[in-house]
């Protein structure tokens, strides 16, 4: 197959840099995969015979990689103009509209082009648009890495539990707000000095209100909701009540009594993101940036994923994606 | 329905038969049963049963038919499963809004407050209501958090 990738920032260059080393195993599965066209916001990298991986995995700036670049290009025109049979759209994530990236997937999606992505904004906007698109024109279509990075919640959900029904969804979504309440919880500090010390360690978004304000917390509620529970959520529809009026005060007494606070997002008939306390012993009470999803289902029992929610590993959801495409198009 | 019911049987043999015959026909489920014979107090022992009844009526012929053989009814009454949540509210509140709203069904069973005079006021209570109308009643609490504009947070 050959892939398209859309967005050459933190995630996309980590992308690169893990199908270079893990070549040897993508060629098992499709011998003639290639990269044949990456994008960022300037322009695009294209070459139809597929693009170098080594260098491509040594440069930081798109442009560094030859002089061919298409400065001014944009992504669509290089989604149009290829050949490329897969595409992943790792932009950055925008709640308002979605875009760039919902553009860039459903222009993708309408060509018959498979589509993988960890990019929320497209799916809180138009979930349901787009898997009807993806369905129509027989694509397949991935966001694994949307909700809880590395996690693998869809995977597990579509692939181990077919016959169950989940009644249930809670868990720690958001690892920002997981450190600054795990500092809290350990060291005693305030709920300014810990969110400092987020901000200095480069684990907030721009603007922290993102995280601490539940927002993006409630972005993967309703991709959950949508996505497993077969719900028509939308944004709007989340309940959301931040971090920020939590005190050393409340965590301390909360401590004294076996529970810690965590921001937990809860999908039931409700759906909602707020503070809530978690008995010390609770599968979900797992500190630092961790996130965590407890799922409740009828055959099932109760079952509770932790892992990395952000940064390099929601490289390993990607890739999980792009494999599966693979397996199930080129093998079929 | 689950009940609780205490009989006091004559201490001679075949009584304990007798009395759980009419739990039995009126579709009662034996959840325990404590039969203290080391304990006969005027030529009674007493019993304690917990039962599963499908109904309040059925119950409640379940015990007809008990007095109609002649076993003596001592104690009789529902149980009600009942479930606890911790609770912390943060923000300057008036306490007694809390004490005074005397929520039905809900017991305080602890009650913390630190910092009662600063901003960051903190309140920790222990609440126990009956397990159906749980929900209700964090509504309720929730209710009167948004009401005096502070922070409730719930346990899951």
């Amino acid at each position: 197959m050959k892939l398209l990738l859309i967005g050459f920032g933190f995630i996309g260059r980590s992308l690169v840099k893990a199908i270079r080393s893990k070549i040897d195993l993508i060629k098992q599965i499709d011998q003639d995969f290639k990269v044949i066209g990456v994008s960022d916001r300037k322009g695009y990298q294209y070459d139809e015979e597929g693009l170098n991986l080594e260098r491509l995995s040594g440069i930081d700036r798109l442009q560094d990689y030859s002089k061919a670049y298409y400065e001014g290009g944009s992504s669509i025109e290089l989604i149009e103009r290829c050949t490329a049979n897969l595409m992943v759209e790792v932009t950055p994530t925008n709640i308002r509209d979605g875009e760039p990236g919902l553009t860039h997937i459903k222009e993708a999606l309408s060509r018959g082009i498979n589509v993988v992505t960890s990019n929320k904004g497209p799916l809180v906007v138009a979930f349901k648009e787009l898997s009807s698109l993806a369905e129509r024109n027989s694509c397949e279509f991935k966001y694994e890495g949307t909700v809880a990075g590395a996690v693998p919640i869809f995977s597990l959900v579509n692939e181990c539990l077919q016959g169950d029904r989940i009644f249930r969804i809670s868990g720690i979504l958001n690892g920002t707000t997981n450190y600054i309440l795990s500092r809290m919880f350990f060291e005693g500090t305030s709920f300014e000095i810990a969110l400092k010390e987020a901000q200095e360690r480069g684990i907030t978004e721009k603007d922290p209100a993102y995280d601490v304000d539940g927002i993006d917390a409630a972005c993967k509620v309703v991709i959950l909701a949508n996505a497993i529970m077969k719900r028509d959520a939308r944004f709007g529809d989340v309940k959301i009540t931040g971090i920020q009026g939590i005190t050393s005060e409340a965590v301390s007494s909360a401590k004294r009594s076996n529970y810690a606070i965590k921001l937990i997002g809860m999908i039931e008939k409700d759906l909602e993101v707020a503070p809530k306390l978690i008995p010390v012993n609770h599968p979900l009470c797992i500190h630092g940036t961790l996130n965590a999803i407890h799922l409740e289902a009828d055959l099932a029992g109760e079952l509770t994923l932790i892992g990395h929610g952000a940064g390099k590993e929601t490289v390993s959801a990607l890739l999980n994606d792009v494999l599966s495409i693979l397996r199930k198009k080129v093998i079929a | 329905m689950m009940f609780d019911l205490t009989l006091a049987l004559a201490d001679r043999p075949g009584q304990l038969l007798k009395a759980l015959e009419p739990i039995a026909k009126n579709g009662g489920n034996i959840i325990s049963i404590i039969h203290e014979r080391e304990k006969p107090t005027g030529g009674y022992v007493p019993v304690s049963l917990v039962v599963d009844f499908p109904t309040d009526r059925s119950f409640k012929k379940a015990l007809n038919d008990l007095e109609n053989v002649d076993v003596k009814v001592i104690k009789s009454e529902e149980v009600v499963e009942k479930t606890s949540v911790t609770l912390i509210l943060i923000g300057k509140i008036d306490v007694r809004k809390i004490l005074e709203a005397k929520i039905k069904d809900m017991r305080i069973t602890d009650f913390e407050v630190s910092a009662p005079t600063s901003k960051e006021a903190c309140i920790k209570m222990d609440i126990e209501a009956p397990t159906g109308l749980i929900n209700k009643i964090l509504e309720e609490m929730k209710r009167i958090a948004d009401e005096e504009k502070v922070l409730l947070i719930p346990s899951i």
